[in-house]
Order: C-alpha cells, then structure tokens, then sequence
C-alpha cells in the first residue's frame, strides 16, 4: 500500500515543480521582452518631447505643400511610367533568371548537389544583399538612369522568387511526375507535361506579387539615382518645392494602390 | 511475355518485403494477385516497374530483363509495361483528355511535345480510350476536380494510351461503384483476351478474383503461398491469406 503511494506523491511533487518552473519561465521572457524594448528606445534616442516642440515646423510644412501643385501633373506621367516599367523589368528579368536556379535548388528535381549548393548560395546571396545597395552598385557600373533601377530589381529579385518558386517545387506532388517516368516518357517531356503545369499557377502567383513589392521598390530606387518618381521627389525636396512633393505623394499612393490591387485580383484568379 | 524470377526487395528501414517471389503471365493471360494489407503486392509490382530497385531476381519482359538496364534502354522498356498505381497520380491542373493522352508521350521525340504539346492523333485517341472507361463526357474537365472513383478510370485510361504489351494493375477498382468495378474487371478480360497483353492485377475483391482470374496469385510476407488455375484455388487457401502472421 505504501509502497504504492510513494512514487504518486512523487509524481505530484513533480508536477508543482514543473508548474513552478514554467511559470518562472514566462517570466523571465517577459522581462526579456521588456528588456528589448528598453534599450531599443535608449539607441534610437527616443525622445517624445521633440515630436511636439517640432509640431510647429511640421504644420509650416504641410502648410507650405498644400494645395498639391497639379498644373504640374503632366510632368509626373513620365516617371510615373518609369517607375512601372523598371519594376516590370525588374520582375521579369528576375524571374528568367530565378526560374533555371530554382530548378537546380529543389532537392526533388535537382540535377546534383554541387548544383544545389551553388544555387542556394546564389539565391542567398542576392536576396541578403539589400536592392538599395544593388542600385548603388549598378550606377556606379552603368550610370544614372532607370537601366540601373531595374538591373538592382531584377538582382534582387532572384533571392526571393529563387527561394519560393524552389519551395514550390519542392512541395509539389511527385506521384503524377514518377507515373509519367514510368510510361516511358523522356525527361523534358515528364518536366514539361508533369512538373510545369503542376506549378505553373503557383509561380505566377508569386511572380505578381513580387511585381507589387517590386514597384514599391522602384519608388524608392530614384533616392539613388535610378530614374523614375522617386529621382523626381528627391529633386524636389532638395528645391524646397513642397507642394510638387505632395503631387509626387499622391501619385504614388495611386501607383502603389492600383498596383497592389490589380495584383491580388490576378492572383485570386489564378486561385 | 512477364517473368518474375526470385524477385527480394528490402526496405532501407530493414523491411524484407518481397523473398524469393517467381510469378510468369502469358500474353493474353489475366492473373491476380490477392494478400492481405502489408504482404507485398504494391511492392511486388513496384518492383517489376522499377519504381524500385529490386535487391535480387530478374524481371523478363518479352525476354529482355529490366533489372539490368538503366538510362535510354531503361525507357524504352518500359513503353511496353504499364502500370496502374494504387493511387490514380494524375496531373490534377490538366485535363482529363490531356492526362490520358500523356500515356502515349514515350512513342513521340518530336519539338513539339517537348514544348508540352500533345499530338492531336493521340488526343483522339484519348477519346476512344476514355469511353472504354466510360468517362468521354468529362474529356474537358480538369483533373483535380474528379471523383476518386473518376480519376481511377482515367488513370487506366491512361494506361491504353500507352499501348503496353504488359500491365500491371493495382487494386485498379478499389474506390469504383460495384457496376463499374465490373466494367472495369470485363475491360482488363476483354485486353487480355483480344489485344493478347499479359495482365498482371493486384486486388482485394475475391469473388472478383474468382469471376474473372485465369490464374490466381496468393502472396504472403512477401512469397508465394499459392499459384494455381483459377478454378483449382480453393476457399480455404484464400481464407488462410488474412489470417494474421500469429495464428
Ligand atoms: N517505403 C517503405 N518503407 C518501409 N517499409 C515499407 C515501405 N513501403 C512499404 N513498406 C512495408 O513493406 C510491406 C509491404 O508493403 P506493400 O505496400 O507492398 O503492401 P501491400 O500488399 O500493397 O498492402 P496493401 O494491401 O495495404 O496495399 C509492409 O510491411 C509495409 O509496411
Ligand atoms: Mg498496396
């Protein structure tokens, strides 16, 4: 009887001890959390108090860029469409360029592991260097313009259509792809018949999406010299032509608006 | 036409699945294969596809042994086995008319079904074939969208548009409807009998086995138990297939 009884307190002491460590678990990630957040606002030298003696210079601002200076919309049609056009360039070009190392990186469908490793690395590479820094590189290379925006784009692109359109893959159903092998049929036609329209959809889908990320991008590309809105709103901070700034603003929200929209309704479709 | 000779396979968690296993299948000659769940049948066919590599035995086809053959030689092989999986592994965003025409892709080297085209002779063909299995009205629906029942036929479908020479089927009426079942069972008769292929069928349903068998099969932990006539196979032997490994 004893005997018995013995080993169930011991499970019960047990179980408050358990408890009790879980909960000084939680608390100690909550002082964590809280620790975090401390020395964030410490190192970005958080002070609140500048916001409000600053409201003074904002509302001179926004009284300055108001009303928005339309009589000169006509002038923002063509970096408007540049900055399109260099995000379409970009994904496009991205994507011939991710789709051959996205094949060589899904372990299911790669040719070998050299190529595997090469290809993670690349697609890696590209996407943890940030397009900023790619448009820099390409002005430097080319000079100023929208050639260089969408170069940066497209580079940066790789890294992440690379890295999905390779998941995509590698998600897929093999048993359609292995029954085809089994008919006889040569291996482009078991890539073509079998594992293009299984992912198909999928790829376009992550192709629009990465056309939206892809035009806010563009946007801000000009900042360095890479043509289009954002070399236009760079331009006119610097002359203090505030109420051109809010014109480029409100185009850009159109741009960005239209562009996000018009890509999830495509997606939905392809759904 | 098929010849299994001691034909083992091992999986690589240690599971001797199939020992020793000696079956033949004449042209024109429907032999099923009946065992209970886990004894090897899948395996077995797997096997003789090579959709696996068998550890040991030689499978004959026509004479030539595919165990020994890999790359192009490999392929052209295997135009004239097809298989029926357990699970109907269509192409779920395609057609129905598309998926069955691609059983014939092995036939053609041109540009053009490299491209991810398909032959227009085959896709009527794909018609004919598709009615044999009574499904030509759903020709243009996507795949994805079948009944399991659906997808089984079209996966034999399929399997026509290959034109083998040897089938293997298995449990090719599993998820039909009775009537369909029967269809599909006069079907692999009707192939064996007319178009002289050698019809290798794995199932669950003996009094389909009984019905429709020339030869039945019986295979347990993966070796033979029985390999007779159909009209010498006796209840008992059957009977004595389920039982589980302890009694
Ligand atoms: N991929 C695998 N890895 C390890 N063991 C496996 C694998 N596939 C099958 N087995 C084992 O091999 C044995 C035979 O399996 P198999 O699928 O050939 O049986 P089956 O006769 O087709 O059964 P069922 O009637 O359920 O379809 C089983 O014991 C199974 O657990
Ligand atoms: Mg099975």
């Amino acid at each position: 009887m004893i005997g018995g009884a013995v080993p169930q307190q011991g499970k019960l002491v047990a179980g408050g001890a358990s408890a009790m460590l879980a909960s000084a678990a939680r608390l100690a990630v909550l002082l964590a959390v809280l620790l975090i957040i401390v020395q964030a606002l410490i190192v970005v030298q958080a002070r609140p108090q500048d916001l409000i003696t600053g409201i003074h210079g904002m509302a001179d601002i926004i009284r300055r860029a108001t009303p928005p200076d339309f009589s000169h919309i006509d002038d923002t049609f063509w970096p408007a469409l540049e900055t399109i056009d260099i995000a379409i360039f970009g994904t496009i070009a991205g994507i011939i360029m991710a789709l051959p190392l996205a094949v060589l990186a899904a372990a299911n469908v790669t040719p070998s592991r050299p190529f595997y490793y090469a290809a993670r690395g690349l697609i890696g590479f590209t996407r943890s260097v940030p397009d900023l820094v790619w448009a820099l590189f390409f002005v430097t290379a080319v000079g100023l313009g929208p050639f260089p925006g969408g170069l940066a784009l497209a580079v940066h692109s790789i890294g992440m259509l690379g890295r999905l359109f390779a998941e995509t893959i590698e998600h897929m159903d093999m048993a359609p792809i292995d029954a085809l092998a089994l008919t006889g049929a040569r291996r482009l036609q078991i890539f073509t018949h079998g594992v293009v329209p299984s992912v198909l959809p999928s790829l376009l889908g992550i192709s629009l999406y990465r056309l939206d990320e892809n035009i806010r991008s563009s946007l801000v590309l000009g900042f360095v010299g890479a043509g289009g809105i954002g070399f236009q709103l760079l331009t006119a901070m610097n002359l203090f032509q505030y109420r051109e700034v809010s014109l480029l603003l409100i185009v850009t929200f159109v741009i960005v608006l239209g562009a996000e929209r018009l890509s999830a309704a495509l997606r939905q479709k392809l759904a | 036409m098929l010849e299994v000779r001691g034909l083992s396979h091992r999986y690589p968690n240690g599971t001797e699945a199939l020992a020793e296993f000696d079956v033949s299948v004449r042209a024109g000659e429907l032999v099923i294969v009946l065992g209970g769940n886990g004894s090897g049948k899948t395996t077995l066919l797997r096997c003789i596809a090579r959709a696996l590599d068998p550890a040991a035995g030689a499978v004959r086809v026509n004479g030539t042994d595919l165990t020994r053959l890999s790359g192009e030689k490999l392929r052209r092989a295997r135009l004239d086995l097809a298989v029926i999986s357990q699970h109907a592994a269509l192409v779920r965003r395609r057609s129905v008319l598309a998926n069955v025409a691609t059983g014939a892709l092995g036939r053609h080297a041109t540009l053009w079904t490299a491209l991810g085209g398909l032959p227009a002779g085959e896709l009527e063909a794909a018609h004919r074939h598709l009615a044999e299995v009574g499904l030509d009205h759903l020709a243009r629906q996507r795949a994805g969208t079948l009944s399991g029942g659906q997808a089984q036929r079209v996966a034999i479908a399929r399997a026509l548009a290959q034109h083998p020479r040897v089938l293997l089927a298995d449990e090719p009426v599993a998820s039909l409807d009775p009537e369909a079942a029967e269809d599909i069972m006069r079907l692999l008769r009707r192939l064996a009998a007319e178009e002289h292929l050698a019809v290798l069928c794995v199932l669950h349903q003996v009094e389909l086995a009984y019905r429709y068998a020339d030869r039945v099969v019986g295979i347990r932990a993966g070796r033979v138990a029985f390999d007779l006539p159909c009209a010498e196979v006796s209840r008992e032997a059957v009977h004595r297939l389920y039982l589980s490994e302890a009694a």
